[in-house]
């Protein structure tokens, strides 16, 4: 039995159907950072574990007991929310000590609670202030330190850096992990960046149109992804996807044309996959190289051709967009002044990097060439 | 220099609005003014042929005042004024905040058709509700009574709207966080929505104040006897035509209930004002 399981989850607004059938679990001590664009319910889903929304079908349990009516106040769940939500009337200690209060618990355990959960987030000094004197920072911290002195069991967090300026986000970033590791409780964070979720994530869960798409550690998901949502979704810049036709197979090889326009590629694949099917290939920038590839690293590379449209110069690479002939856009990363604007050049790709989908986006796996 | 001289020179209507404002005021302050006049002076003496736009005589309107406190039920009508007046605030501001609380930040059946009617009620002038008021609370036994004086005023279609305006301005994030925190739903009402509605509470209060203090109807049909005779009441005694007052007499009476509101709104105007346009906007 998992710590936190999500079954069958389902929730809709009368007949809008915002989440369909969620199944996940989660482990104690997990940092799962549930990641997707604007919409795709990812939120709902926080809320429903919080009890903030009903589930209108399925079941959410924590540690075995199932929590669909149970009070939200009563989940062993703590959130922060993108707002901060921080009561302006308040100060610092009271703002942290709320839960507490409401809860009748001694007023010399409300003071070392609060005392401890300040240490934590380095917000000693602050306590007598109210959040109208804080910067964005600090009403982060005192957000999280509402919820740390709750002690709860889930920690969730509802896009809470989103209201910060990039370098802070970056700084916050960095103490939400050193929170996790000292505090190990099981953390559930929602973000649109996946970036954020890349960085932070034990497990990232990608969403999109209310359906969870795939659940994995990072690294996982970006090498090895169920679908094109989650190919296209994970990773900066973004997969690239060329449109091709299977025109034969033979021992276990496809051979694919019409790639960008007129490329051909032969991969290793083993499955059933009828002559004349539209397929999509996908290449991640990385994996696409403006140099020939060397003789050891592939022997049938896909070779294609394409225009500069324009180049991205980072500092430390570049991001070289392509056009294709047949209008299809290349993103590739390159060294520093490889391309310039305007001109017509190759690029290269070993078919062992390709990734394949169907018309349908879902990915065809080669199962005969490829590990897991 | 050219440009600073042409900008310190005030243009045609900058002119024009100061000379509507300046009318406008002076047609406010004019018989606030005069009543003191005609209060602080001699009698006979601001009517004479010869009038006086100033005081002449403290003494004289000190005399005035004395002689209404000694000679009529004057303080008694200030008390009962004062105690309709706060317990109506405390009324209004208890049942249009809990209100306004439920009808802004929940959702339950019936809510929009409900906010509806009580909206529509605003509309309806108070001259068509009275008979049916007067009639339910002469049916409890509330004639001649405070509660008879104070409960139907409670219930305020305006300060409902206000404070509906106000609350909805607080963000859901901030009910559910406390929600989260173990604030039970009274609990959310006392520590969350009233401290952040302090400033809407206050304006309500005032213009509640203001409205109470100078009703005239609902005390005359409610309080028929001289017991429960309100400010309002008495000074409209003083003004009945068989009083056989003076008119400075009349005019002190009119002076003393002005004096409170007056007060009032000298201290707390900017609170009004803030909380009359805030209500309007956002918290």
């Amino acid at each position: 039995m998992s710590f936190l399981e999500i079954s069958s989850a389902t929730k809709s607004y009368g007949r809008h159907k915002v989440l369909e059938d969620v199944n996940l679990t989660i482990e104690r001590g997990e940092f799962v950072v549930f990641v997707g664009p604007s919409g795709c319910g990812k939120s709902t889903l926080l809320r429903m574990i919080t009890g903030l929304e009903t589930i209108t079908s399925g079941t959410i349990s924590i540690e075995g007991a199932v929590m669909n009516d149970v009070d939200p106040a009563k989940r062993g769940t703590a959130m922060v929310f993108q707002s901060y939500a921080l009561y302006p009337h308040m100060t610092v200690f009271e703002n942290i000590s709320f839960g507490l209060r409401m809860a009748r618990k001694p007023k010399e355990y409300i003071a070392s609670q609060v005392a401890q959960g300040a240490g934590i987030l380095q917000l000693e000094k602050l306590l007598e202030r109210r959040p109208g004197q804080l910067s964005g920072g600090q009403k982060q911290r005192v957000a999280i330190g509402r919820a740390i002195v709750r002690d709860p069991r889930v920690f969730l967090f509802d896009e809470p850096l989103s209201n910060l300026d990039a370098e802070l986000r970056v700084q916050m970033r960095a103490e939400l992990m050193d929170l996790h590791r000292r505090l190990g409780t099981t953390m559930i964070y929602v973000t649109h960046d996946q970036v954020e979720a890349m960085t932070l994530a034990d497990k990232m869960v990608v969403m999109n149109g209310g359906r969870v798409q795939q659940a994995g550690r990072p690294l996982t998901l970006y090498d090895d992804p169920d679908n094109r949502f989650v190919a296209g979704f994970v990773g900066s810049p973004k997969m690239n996807f060329l449109p091709a036709r299977v025109v034969g197979s033979d021992m276990g090889r496809i051979l694919l044309e019409g790639i960008g326009g007129s490329a051909r590629l032969s991969l290793p694949f083993a499955g059933e996959l009828a002559v004349g099917t539209s397929v999509e290939i996908g290449l991640r920038p990385e994996h696409v190289s403006l140099r020939p590839l060397l003789p050891t690293e592939s022997s049938e590379a896909l070779v294609g051709e394409g225009k500069v449209a324009y180049v991205e110069d980072l500092g430390a690479e570049s991001h070289v967009h392509l056009t294709l002939t047949d209008g299809t856009a290349v993103c590739l990363r390159a060294a520093r002044g490889e391309a310039s604007p305007g001109t017509t050049v190759r690029f290269f790709a070993s078919p062992e990097r390709a990734l394949l989908f169907d018309a349908g986006g879902l990915r065809l796996r080669n199962r005969s060439a490829r590990t897991k | 220099m050219t440009v600073i001289r042409l900008a310190r020179r005030p243009d045609v209507w900058t002119v024009l609005k100061w000379v509507v404002a300046i009318a406008v005021a002076v047609i406010a302050i004019f018989p606030l003014w005069w009543m003191v006049n005609v209060v602080f002076s001699l009698p006979g003496e601001p009517v004479s042929i010869n009038p006086r736009l100033w005081p002449t005589s403290v003494a004289a309107g000190i005399d005035k005042i004395a002689m209404i406190f000694a000679e009529t039920e004057y303080f008694r009508a200030y008390v009962v004024s004062l105690i309709y007046s706060i317990l109506t605030i405390f009324g209004v501001l208890a049942v249009s905040s809990l209100a306004a609380f439920e009808f802004s930040l929940f959702d339950f059946p019936g809510k929009k058709i409900t906010i509806a009617i009580v909206m529509l009620s605003l509309m309806v002038p108070t001259a068509v509700t009275i008979i049916p008021t007067y009639l339910l609370t002469s049916e409890l036994g509330w004639l001649n009574t405070m509660q008879g004086l104070v409960v139907p005023g409670i219930a305020s279609a305006f300060g409902l709207f206000m404070l509906m305006q106000f609350m909805r301005a607080i963000p859901r994030d901030m009910i559910e966080a406390a929600r989260l925190d173990g604030a039970g739903h009274f609990e959310i009402y006392w520590h969350i929505a009233l401290p952040l509605s302090r400033n809407a509470m206050v304006t309500l209060a005032i213009l509640t104040f203001m409205r109470t203090w100078g009703n005239y109807m609902w005390p005359l049909i409610v309080g028929t006897r001289p017991e429960m005779y309100t400010v309002g009441q008495v000074v409209g005694l003083f003004n009945a035509p068989l009083s056989h007052q003076t008119v400075d007499v009349v005019m002190t009476a009119n002076l003393l209930a002005a004096v409170p509101p007056l007060l009032f709104f000298l201290i707390f105007q900017r609170k009004i004002v803030e909380g009359i346009a805030m209500s309007g906007t956002k918290g």
